[in-house]
């Protein structure tokens, strides 16, 4: 293979990494966008609260990162269930921008929180698969990047399987489809939101344990993950969950192809240039719901 | 008696002249720092707080007010009055460039397209040496010093800017933007036209938000890039949501706490900013509508508008030309070839199974979706290539199915709303009064059946389309409404009613076109139409009449 082109396929096996990862909190973010219509902006401070999570859980039990997956997973859905009953239940009834602006808040609180608890400074967090690179023929893969590669594929499939395939997924979606409808029915609405919120917060908890080896974890890393996550719902067509992984892999992938060849500056730069020129082709992004207004 | 945002604004004209006398010159700093913050809240409140676009590019703005403030202030050397205008008109006209592409986008696309471009101008701040200094900042900005000439200046500054923007939202302004944030398909089809309100929003705030940056700049004497993180933009929101979203007042209340708030919780040392957070989510829990919001709720209420009869002038008539439109949806053909004509006076009925296209042909006569072929025309003027509000203005107005006023908005508000489109308001600026608009929106409320149809008459249409005005009425509320319909055509108004109840339309109307799988069947009169075989097989036969 001609150097060129190894560079460039090096370039996507590790965009495709970090899209897998930026995926898992889309989705989160989706679950909840669909499930209830509110946008969580603190979806990515939650990945920051699940990174903390599981550093102190491997200060506390020396065992590989696979084995705290589950934990911290339950350990964050139980957090979700607290975050559902503040940030979602009491704004149900009142123009969708309160609830944006109350996980606004909650999310600024839990970045101070822990940059009072933890300081500012990286921390680093439990490798899931060890450390060190696997060979691929020519290409390297780190054994971190193939944990989380490995992690989304297992948690996107556990999470399209429980949406698509079981009774709880097809409630699910009925009560976020029309919820009116769907209490009538006696479907127990809210509790399902609880458990959407849950199901949120415990993919945000896989994600922090994933990137917190690799990458560290501070206070305000889940800032750029929301912003990541936030486009790629939008360009995906704000609710679709095919186009949410979609647009987290490209999302992804041109960062890093472009951080390759030119800077991470020129990366961004790129980046939301590209996200202005796509919503002036498409304003409702690549899969637009279907929208209709019975006048 | 005086509003509770007069006595706020009293109480803080106190706050201010007792720091301004006895305050420390460390107290006067803050000031004087708060009212930049004052000018980008105020600003928001434009955008945000009346328009209802969620832009996240405020605090970008401000950032790009005190690098202009830097580069022309401090390194160029201009002196101020030369320097005031461009803080306001280069972020001003950034903002304009940056709106035209993404004009169209609604909500979270708005509100993405707007956090992109405060992104790319966070690179700039942080990675444009040769402009900016990079992470170094500007220094060398001519400050105003630590005594009372800042806060002086600044705070003049706010009390033109407050002024403005009163101006700017004042008379029937205000529902018209109520209107424009609550349901910009209803605002459409009263003749206003949010794409353009909302970048007129943007470009004006974004002018009030370079003004405060400046300030900023002046007052601290330099330009760190910190101003372009995104924490300005948060503290932005949190102003003016804790101040009372859409109230000037509330915006300057707003910003004089946040811009305090870091020195009240000194105490509590580096976990101030955990208590910021819970604070802010504590004000959206307890005081949704904000400080200035809450007071008023406990606010004697206002004295109702007394309806005053407009003159009842003769309307504008024209002939509504249908002719042959065709318009499908992902391949189905949804109408085929309809031509249809509603004279002045004249109430043509619109009959037809569900799902055999009225309410598309109505969506594509006021202009909510654009016909595949063939002409709409009122008059002389062709309307398919018009939009919405265009239509509505040039004649043709509508009412809805579903009527659903948007939320905490009142049938009188709606109604004013209109009339102050039909008068050419525009969102901002120039306006009719207010109570004369509310005067005669009360008459019109009094005469027309429903909230919606009174919305439709204050645009004094040539054409009305009305989709199942009687649906859900009793016989007597029926009666009142084809008396009033009546009434309209007697002006000399076309009438289209879509109507199911066929007992009701079959009395009103001159004439009845039947729509069947897209096409006109028939048109014809009442007895002629009741007395077609196909018309009775595929439609009139499940209904006893």
């Amino acid at each position: 293979m001609p150097a060129e082109l190894l560079t460039f396929a090096q370039l996507v096996l590790n965009g495709l990494a970090l899209g897998a990862a930026y995926a898992l909190v889309a989705l989160g973010f989706v679950l909840v966008l669909n499930a209830t219509g509110a946008v969580n902006f603190a979806q990515g401070d939650m990945v920051m609260l699940g990174g903390y999570a599981a550093v102190a859980l491997a200060r506390a039990l020396p065992v590989p990162g696979l084995l705290l997956l589950p934990l911290v997973m339950a350990a964050m859905a139980g957090f979700g269930l607290l975050f559902s009953a503040l940030a979602w239940r009491p704004f149900r009834h009142r123009p969708p921008i309160f609830g944006l602006l109350a996980t606004v808040a909650l999310g600024l609180a839990l970045q101070e929180a822990m940059n009072a608890l933890e300081g500012a400074g990286p921390q680093a967090g439990p490798a899931l698969l060890g450390v060190g690179e696997i060979r691929l023929g020519p290409l390297g893969l780190s054994r971190a990047s193939l944990g989380i590669l490995l992690a989304c594929l297992g948690l996107g499939l556990a999470q399209g399987w429980l949406l698509g395939r079981t009774q709880f997924g097809r409630r699910l979606r009925a009560s976020a489809q029309d919820p009116v409808t769907a209490r009538a029915l006696g479907i127990p609405v809210d509790r399902l939101i609880a458990v959407s919120f849950m199901l949120a917060a415990a993919l945000a908890g896989a994600v922090g344990l994933l990137l917190s080896g690799p990458y560290f974890v501070t206070p305000t890393s889940g800032t750029d993950l929301i912003l990541r996550a936030y486009i790629a719902v939008a360009i995906g067509g704000w609710g679709s969950l095919r186009g949410a992984v979609v647009g987290a892999l490209l999302i992804a992938l041109f960062e890093s192809v472009v951080a390759g060849y030119a800077s991470s500056v020129a990366a961004t730069a790129a980046l939301y240039g590209a996200v202005l020129l796509l919503l002036m082709v498409r304003p409702s992004g690549l899969f637009p719901a279907p929208l209709g207004r019975r006048a | 008696m005086m509003r509770p945002a007069s006595l706020v604004g009293l109480a803080i004209a106190l706050w201010l002249l007792v720091v301004l006398l006895l305050g420390s010159g460390y107290e006067q700093r803050l000031m004087a720092l708060a009212a930049g913050y004052a000018l980008m809240a105020i600003g928001y409140q434009l955008v945000f707080g009346q328009a209802g676009a969620l832009s996240l590019a405020q605090g970008a703005c401000f950032a790009i007010g005190a690098y202009t403030a830097g580069i022309l202030g401090g390194r160029l050397g201009w002196p101020l009055w030369a320097e005031l205008p461009a803080v306001v008109l280069v972020p001003a006209a950034l903002a304009g460039l940056a709106h035209t592409p993404v004009r169209r986008l609604d909500g979270h696309f708005f509100a993405l397209a707007t956090l992109g471009f405060a992104v790319l101008v966070r690179l700039v701040a942080v990675d444009a040496q040769g402009l900016t200094g990079g992470a170094n900042g500007l220094v060398g900005v001519p400050a105003f010093g630590r005594g009372p000439g800042a806060m002086l200046v600044g705070w003049s500054l706010v009390g033109l800017g407050a002024a403005l923007a009163l101006w700017l939202t004042r008379g029937g302004n205000g529902p018209a933007l109520a209107l424009v944030r609550g349901d910009a398909d209803l605002a459409r089809a009263s003749g206003l036209d949010p794409e353009r309100i909302r970048a007129r929003g943007f470009v004006l705030a974004a002018g009030f938000a370079g003004a405060g940056g400046a300030l900023q700049a002046h007052v601290l004497g330099l330009v760190s890039p910190d101003v372009a993180e995104f924490s300005v933009m948060v503290g932005c929101l949190a102003m003016v949501v804790i101040g009372g979203r859409g109230s000037v007042m509330g915006a300057v209340l707003g910003a004089l706490l946040i811009g305090h708030l870091p020195e009240w919780l000194r105490p509590l040392g580096a976990s101030y900013r955990v208590a910021y957070g819970l604070g802010l989510f504590a004000c959206l829990l307890v005081a949704p509508a904000g400080l200035i919001g809450s007071l008023e709720r406990f606010w004697p209420m206002r004295r109702a508008a007394r309806p005053v009869a407009g003159q009842r002038a003769a309307p504008a008539v024209a002939t509504l030309r249908i002719d042959g439109v065709e318009k499908s949806y992902g391949g189905i053909a949804v109408l085929r070839d309809v031509t249809l004509e509603v004279r002045p006076g004249e109430i043509v009925g619109l009959i037809g199974p569900n799902g055999s296209g009225k309410t598309t042909l109505v969506n594509l006569i006021s202009g909510l979706d654009r016909p595949d072929r063939g002409t709409i025309s009122l008059g002389e003027r062709r309307l398919d290539r018009l939009s919405p509000d265009r239509i509505a203005l040039a004649g043709v107005a509508r009412s809805f199915q579903t009527p659903a006023p948007p939320d905490g908005m009142a049938p009188l508000d709606l109604v004013t709303a209109a009339l102050a489109a039909k008068r050419g308001c525009a969102g901002f600026g120039a306006a009719a009064e207010l109570e004369p608009l509310q005067g005669r929106a009360a008459d019109l409320l009094q005469r027309a059946w429903s909230t919606d149809i009174a919305r439709a008459l204050a645009l004094d249409p040539a054409v009305l389309l009305l989709d199942e005005p009687a649906a859900g009425l009793d016989a007597g509320e029926r009666d009142r409404l084809g008396l009033l319909l009546r009434a309209l055509a007697a002006e000399g108004r076309g009438l289209l009613v879509i109507e199911h109840d066929m007992g009701f339309l079959m009395g009103l109307v001159d004439r009845v076109a039947v729509l069947l799988d897209g096409r006109i069947a028939l048109i014809g009169t009442p007895d002629a139409v009741r007395a077609d075989p196909g018309v009775r097989a595929a439609y009139l036969g499940t209904v006893p009449c």
